[in-house]
């Protein structure tokens, strides 16, 4: 059972309660209406004291908002620091690999951006996609933070001018005459997505595994600080515990 | 991009995702600095030894076809 070493205890003191003694209380916890409403808080796997989750369902949002933070909202800053150094370090790495290009939001049929749904996890470094894709898609057919986690454009696709101008403008790969003059939009000609493949390479697939993997470890992280360490107490650390070693 | 991170094999950029899932799996198992760095190294161990025989496997049956 995943959620064993979560306890409820009237009061968080590793010292008056060595995890033996605590796992004791969550058995009667369960039982006794007395302690409900107490502090959460859960065994250490290594025989340390117990650690307050304080609301760790705020934790947890805090935690996919941005990695690490609710570890650090708990007062756990030494692993919190850790998770957010290397999970966003990550996603930022792939996102620099992918050219800006990996982490966007598309949900047009046919061109449905499965891997967005793992990049979503790492919290709100990748939230500017969905902003993007709704503008492209809502009524000015222009993604409001320009070209930055943009979706590509499709074959057919209306966008505004000022959006064409600006992809015209910044795009190595597009040119002003690859939009159809449809006043008071313009239309694409092309297939950015392709364009993308074709200059990105290798980098374009990498970039997105990167970015996805950062997004489906930050779930672990989100579920560390839901409920705490995964790992149980071996009998050894349970000793160690109870001696107060 | 990178001229010269063109050159390098596409393997290599798995290392660090390696890397990063051992110790996400680590520190979210274990609380101590010393524990997560102990279980990190395990996980290093074991995911390089697993993903390096399916990796032989695969070489081998590419060289044989």
């Amino acid at each position: 059972m995943f959620l064993t070493g979560r306890v409820r205890v009237a009061s968080v003191d590793g010292g008056v309660n060595p995890p033996g003694e605590i796992a004791l209380k969550d058995s009667r916890a369960k039982a006794d209406p007395a302690v409900a409403g107490c502090r959460v808080v859960a065994i250490s796997p290594d025989g340390g004291p117990p650690i307050d989750l304080k609301n760790p369902w705020l934790a947890a949002i805090l935690s996919w908002l941005l990695p690490g933070l609710g570890q650090i909202y708990q007062g756990r800053s030494f692993k919190g620091g850790l998770f957010m150094g290397t999970i966003l370090g990550t996603f930022l790495a792939g996102l620099f690999m992918g050219g800006g290009k990996v982490v966007y939001a598309s949900w047009r049929p046919g061109e449905v951006r499965w891997p967005y749904v793992c990049q979503a996890a790492a919290g709100l470094v990748a939230m500017p996609a969905v902003i993007q894709s709704m503008g492209l898609q809502g009524s000015s057919r222009e993604p409001p933070l320009g070209t930055f986690m943009a979706p590509p454009l499709g074959p057919g696709q209306f966008v505004s001018v000022r959006y064409a101008d600006q992809l015209a403008a910044t795009d190595p790969d597009i040119a002003p005459d690859d939009f159809f003059d449809k006043p008071p939009l313009r239309q694409f000609k092309g297939d950015e997505l392709s364009l993308w493949h074709r200059r990105l390479g290798r980098w374009f697939e990498i970039g997105t595994l990167y970015t996805m993997l950062a997004g489906m470890l930050n779930i672990l992280v989100v579920y560390d600080a839901l409920s705490g360490p995964l790992g149980m107490p071996t009998d050894e650390d349970r000793r160690k515990g109870a001696n107060g070693k | 991009m990178m001229p010269l991170a063109n050159t390098i094999p596409g393997l290599v950029f798995g290392l660090p995702l390696i890397l990063l899932a051992s110790f996400v799996f680590a520190a979210t198992h274990h609380e101590s600095p010393e524990r997560i760095r102990d279980a990190t190294i395990h996980w290093v161990v074991w995911l390089v030894g697993i993903l390096g025989i399916v990796l032989a496997i695969v070489a081998v049956l590419g060289w044989l076809v």
